[in-house]
């Protein structure tokens, strides 16, 4: 018995919009409690997560298998062009998806119980990640970026859906102003690319076969591709946060309210890397010196593959390097961890230059750890802010000792992003500098300046510890250091004293998110310690992808 | 060997340094038992240490203990724990100087907890240095070291600590860096099967052309800063002068000790080809270390920056000693980082014990200090003539050994190091004349002479100065149960 038979390959994606759909119709029949929305939308996910387990062949589960083995890591038929297509290494991102999902949506069953926005914010955030479960299976060019639209559009939804704060309107609106731009630079590159090519398909876009079969003659390629793939890394860069396509998420970060960071930068943001898998890995490794660039009829010429790399390791160094100097002058907690976010990406971006099987293991351990890390941190400045603690680093004098449980968490996920060891960031990120070792020549640099900037990053990590543990506390009532600790919580437009007033359990964060937060330091340190079960099927799955994939 | 004595003394360690930050007020005392806990596993290993000898012309290790942790293709990654000679007895002195530091600061009055916890952190790191073979746990040690010691400066140093402390983390850290990317160079360029010492030592061969010359400069680099040779050095006075007292005698005792044996373990043993190749370029910067060490610490007037400066020109010997790739230069090299650690944790002590109770480390405004304080005068006396060299005490059979190695190897060079030598011994003995004697000079009323605890703390040195002088053979009998013995290897 098992669910393979109903041949609904989509299953855990059907799932998840049928989870939407019912918490939208409940709004409209009036049930609005919190903690029913919150629990069918957790159920939704889990559900869904399961099912993906068991198609990635985790035994205990594999009863609930949705898709064929035989259809998963399979090169499709030559003249074949696919839409979509089942890789483990998709799999595993749709599991990061989820767990990112499932984070946020557990921890936000702490709200006011009657809020306003509940079905908006459930329904939205389930419908956010079927579109990121779309992209971790696309195999079409077009199928992709409507992919990533389905993800975009709810999340501006999310920025705004408090509606009555002001600073989350102003971000929803940079968010949605830029979002728009890069859909069009991304569409527009893809158009180029049609042009070109005569097809959308990644698998022909990516072959060589395409540029064989003599279509511009004598084996080159116009400068048609060139500029579309520009325009396409533009597009995606801005999903992914690259610098110097990056201004727009440290604004919306900060905006938006806390739960909805937590979700974009531990969630969203991760498309596009799995997106420049798709779209990029396939020339970078391909067409590493086989096909030549010719500059308006064969003046000049390069080959394809090495350039792109020249130009993705150039983009993850300043993207990292930019990201955490930054980091280091910002004074509000959120800002530091939204630009501390930029520099991960550009962590994550070195697996995509390089390409290598190895780098792509440590790109996507690199994922999996953000989304932990980076989740958590922006929960617990939701948590601490329900606490009354202002949104400057500053206002976390003391934490330490106030609030032992919810520093120590916090500390964990700090530490980790700062790569210390015993912590899943350590690890992801030695793994995905020695993937740049292993790849020789000057990908070494990309290790070294990796190297360098965590370093770097250790200074303002290591600030917050002090703030937290070693600087005197206020004396008397915290209280708000800025105008912006004024604003009404975004989160909770009955204001942040209603959270204590209804006294939730937990020392006053609520037992969902104390749980959350707790889960999630818990497994930051337990994958840190023994990441064997994690590490080997991940190396698997990239080292599938890598080989069949282009 | 079934009973896993390193992973158990690395538990132990670790419990102790956890209970120590915890403990508060009884802090010193879980340090003390933690150390006295240490001194007893190391006795065992000791007693229960054969060296098996090389298998297939790799050096093997006792008390060897490998467990796999990560193992993904490309990417295998155990934890391997051994000793051999050289390792054991850099573990001897983590030890003594342990249980010399916990003992000497025993009064800590500034947060006890987090002093003696970090104290224990700097030797558990030390420890683990010293027994780890994979490059993964490796430079985990490493970097455990540098962590409490940029606390230790940070905290309870000087007016100018917060510079001293970062300017140690920048400069030590930037060196771990090129030393980490070095050693993953090293395994994944040479395809080794794993990051275990025996894997990359194995595989090492099959690089060719200027990558393993390459591969050692940076190793070199990594481990040179920690030496520190020069230009790189300029952190380490600063560092001294700032640190608390307990802290220069780990810094000078145990961190300086960690580079050589680094370039030891996983430079001149692995590389042996890179090494040949940039042998030149090493032996030119120990004369450098060794003449402007020398130099530099001739002009100081604070006593604790004399003996740091001493530091590098002794650190340069033993560099020297290395760069000569013979069995007499690597029993010298190991000989003279243990009389150094012991040595200058001594003179480190002196200084500290000299602040406290004059108030000033200034060697023009002290005078007939002998008088005065007549034990803290015979602590100076005898850690300065171990300093120097003298016949008996711990520092001369070091330093014959390596002056008779360099004799050998490179002959009438070894007349830089015997000129500086006796240059070095003029500065201990025109300081020991301002200071001890000669009129009296800045010297409150009422004076008191050195506690008890810290007369105990520098008692233990001075006995291993004094036993390892007289009965160099004690030590040079387990170096030699080591690849050293049977080098070249």
């Amino acid at each position: 018995m098992s669910l393979i038979a109903t041949g609904l390959d989509f299953l855990p994606e059907i799932l998840l919009l049928a989870g939407a759909l019912l918490v939208f119709l409940m709004d409209a029949v009036g049930i609005r409690r919190i903690e029913v929305v919150g629990s069918i939308a957790v159920g939704a996910i889990l559900f869904a997560m399961l099912l993906v387990f068991a198609d990635l062949g985790f035994a205990p589960v594999a009863f609930l298998a949705t898709i064929p083995r035989s259809q998963i890591d399979i090169v499709p038929a030559v003249g074949s062009t696919p839409l979509y297509w089942f890789t483990s290494l998709g799999l595993f991102f749709q599991v990061f998806f989820l767990i990112a999902a499932f984070l946020v949506a557990l921890a936000s069953m702490s709200r006011p119980s009657r809020e306003r926005g509940a079905a908006v914010f459930y329904g939205m955030i389930l419908l956010a990640t079927l579109g990121m479960m779309l992209v971790a299976v696309a195999s079409d060019l077009i199928f992709l970026l409507i992919a990533i639209e389905v993800v975009s559009i709810p999340s501006y939804l999310l920025v705004a859906y408090t509606r009555r704060d002001a600073r989350s309107m102003e971000a929803a609106m940079k968010f949605f102003i830029v979002g728009a731009l890069s859909t069009v630079l991304s569409f527009f590159g893809a158009s180029f690319l049609y042009g070109a090519y005569g097809t959308t398909n990644l698998f022909v876009l990516a072959s060589g076969s395409a540029i064989s079969n003599g279509a511009f003659g004598g084996g080159g390629f116009p400068l048609l591709v060139v500029i579309g793939y520009c325009l396409l890394i533009a597009g995606l860069a801005f999903k992914i946060t690259l610098v110097p396509f990056h201004a727009w998420a440290v604004d919306v970060y900060d905006g938006a309210p806390d739960d909805v960071s937590a979700f974009l930068a531990g969630g969203t943001k991760k498309i596009g890397l799995f997106a420049f898998f798709l779209v990029f890995l396939g020339p970078v490794l391909l067409v590493r010196g086989t096909v030549e660039f010719q500059w308006f009829g064969g003046i000049g010429a390069v080959a394809l593959g090495p350039v792109l790399q020249v130009v993705l390791s150039i983009l993850a160094v300043v993207t990292m390097t930019v990201g955490n100097v930054l980091a280091l002058m910002q004074k509000s907690m959120k800002r530091m961890l939204a630009y501390s976010s930029i520099s991960q990406a550009g962590y994550m971006f070195i697996g995509i230059a390089i390409g290598t099987a190895p780098a792509l293991t440590g790109a996507s351990l690199q994922v999996f750890a953000h989304v932990f890390m980076k989740t958590g941190a922006f929960l617990v400045v939701a948590a601490a802010a329900g606490l009354g603690v202002g949104p400057l680093i500053a206002d976390w004098r003391g934490m330490g000792q106030r609030h032992p449980w919810l520093s120590v968490a916090f500390a964990l996920m700090l530490l980790s992003l700062a790569g210390v060891p015993l912590t899943i960031g350590f690890l992801s990120k030695f793994v995905l500098f020695s993937a740049a070792i292993e790849a020789q020549g000057y990908f070494v640099w990309l290790a070294v300046a990796g190297l360098l900037n965590s370093a770097l990053s250790v200074f303002y990590y290591g600030r917050v510890l002090k703030v937290m543990y070693f600087d005197a506390p206020e004396r008397g009532p915290v209280i708000p250091t800025s105008t912006e600790a004024s604003v009404p919580s975004p989160g909770a437009p009955n204001g942040r004293g209603a959270v204590s007033a209804i006294g939730l359990g937990a020392g006053g964060i609520g037992y969902a998110r104390a749980t959350t937060i707790a889960l999630i330091a818990i497994v930051i340190v337990a994958l840190g310690v023994y990441p064997g079960p994690l590490l080997q099927p991940l190396a698997a799955a990239a080292q599938h992808f890598v080989n069949l994939a282009f | 060997m079934s009973v896993p004595l390193i992973s158990i003394t690395l538990a132990s360690l670790a419990v102790g340094t956890v209970a120590t930050f915890l403990a508060g007020r009884y802090a010193r005392w879980v340090a003390l038992g933690t150390s006295l806990l240490f001194l007893l596993e190391i006795g065992l290993m000791f007693w229960g240490y054969s060296w098996p000898g090389l298998l297939n012309g790799i050096p093997q290790f006792a008390f060897y203990e490998s467990h796999a942790w990560i193992s993904i293709g490309w990417l295998n990654i155990n934890y391997t724990v051994g000793v051999d000679g050289i390792s054991l007895v850099m573990i001897l002195l983590t030890g003594i100087l342990q249980i010399a530091t916990v003992i000497y600061t025993w009064n800590e009055r500034n947060r006890p907890g987090a002093w003696f916890g970090l104290v224990l952190l700097t030797c558990l790191g030390c420890f683990g240095v010293f027994v780890a073979l994979d490059i993964l746990f490796f430079f985990l040690f490493w970097e455990a070291v540098l962590v409490p010691m940029f606390f230790i400066i940070g905290y309870w140093g000087g007016p100018n600590r917060r510079y001293a402390a970062i300017k140690f983390f920048v400069y030590t850290h930037v060196a771990s860096i090129v030393m980490l990317v070095g050693l993953l160079a090293l395994a994944f360029y040479s395809h080794a099967a794993s990051l275990d010492f025996a894997a990359v030592y194995a595989a090492e061969p099959a690089l060719t052309g200027v990558v393993p010359a390459f591969l050692f400069l940076a190793l070199f680099f990594g481990f040179g800063v920690k030496f520190p040779i020069v230009p790189f050095h300029t952190w380490l006075p600063d560092a001294h002068v700032e640190a608390p007292t307990g802290g220069s005698v780990l810094l000078a005792g145990l961190l300086l000790k960690l580079g050589a044996y680094g370039l030891i373990r996983w430079g001149v043993e692995v590389i042996p080809n890179g090494f040949h190749t940039d042998t030149p370029l090493l032996l030119i910067i120990a004369f450098i270390s060794i003449i402007w060490g020398s130099v530099l610490s001739l002009s100081q007037r604070d006593l604790k920056r004399m003996v740091a400066y001493s530091s590098i020109n002794h650190m340069g010997i033993v560099l020297l000693a290395i760069a000569l790739n013979s069995e007499l230069g690597l029993v010298a090299a190991l000989f003279l980082m243990f009389a150094h650690g012991i040595v200058s944790a001594l003179l480190f002590m002196t200084a500290g014990s000299t602040h406290d109770i004059y108030g000033t480390r200034d060697i023009p405004s002290l005078g007939g200090t002998a008088s005065a304080t007549p034990r803290l005068a015979t602590a100076i006396m005898i850690g300065s003539l171990a300093s120097l060299g003298l016949p008996a005490l711990i520092s001369f059979p070091a330093e014959f050994t390596a002056l008779l190695a360099t004799w050998q190897a490179i002959t009438y060079w070894v007349l830089i190091p015997l000129i500086v030598l006796v240059v070095t011994a003029g500065f201990y003995i025109w300081m020991m004349q301002r200071v001890l004697f000669g009129p009296p000079k800045g010297i409150p009323n009422p004076v008191h002479d050195l506690p008890t605890l810290e007369v105990i703390a520098m008692g233990i040195l001075l006995a291993f100065t004094v036993l390892f002088g007289v009965l160099p053979n004690l030590l040079v009998h387990w170096i030699v149960m080591s690849p050293v013995g049977v080098w070249p290897l």
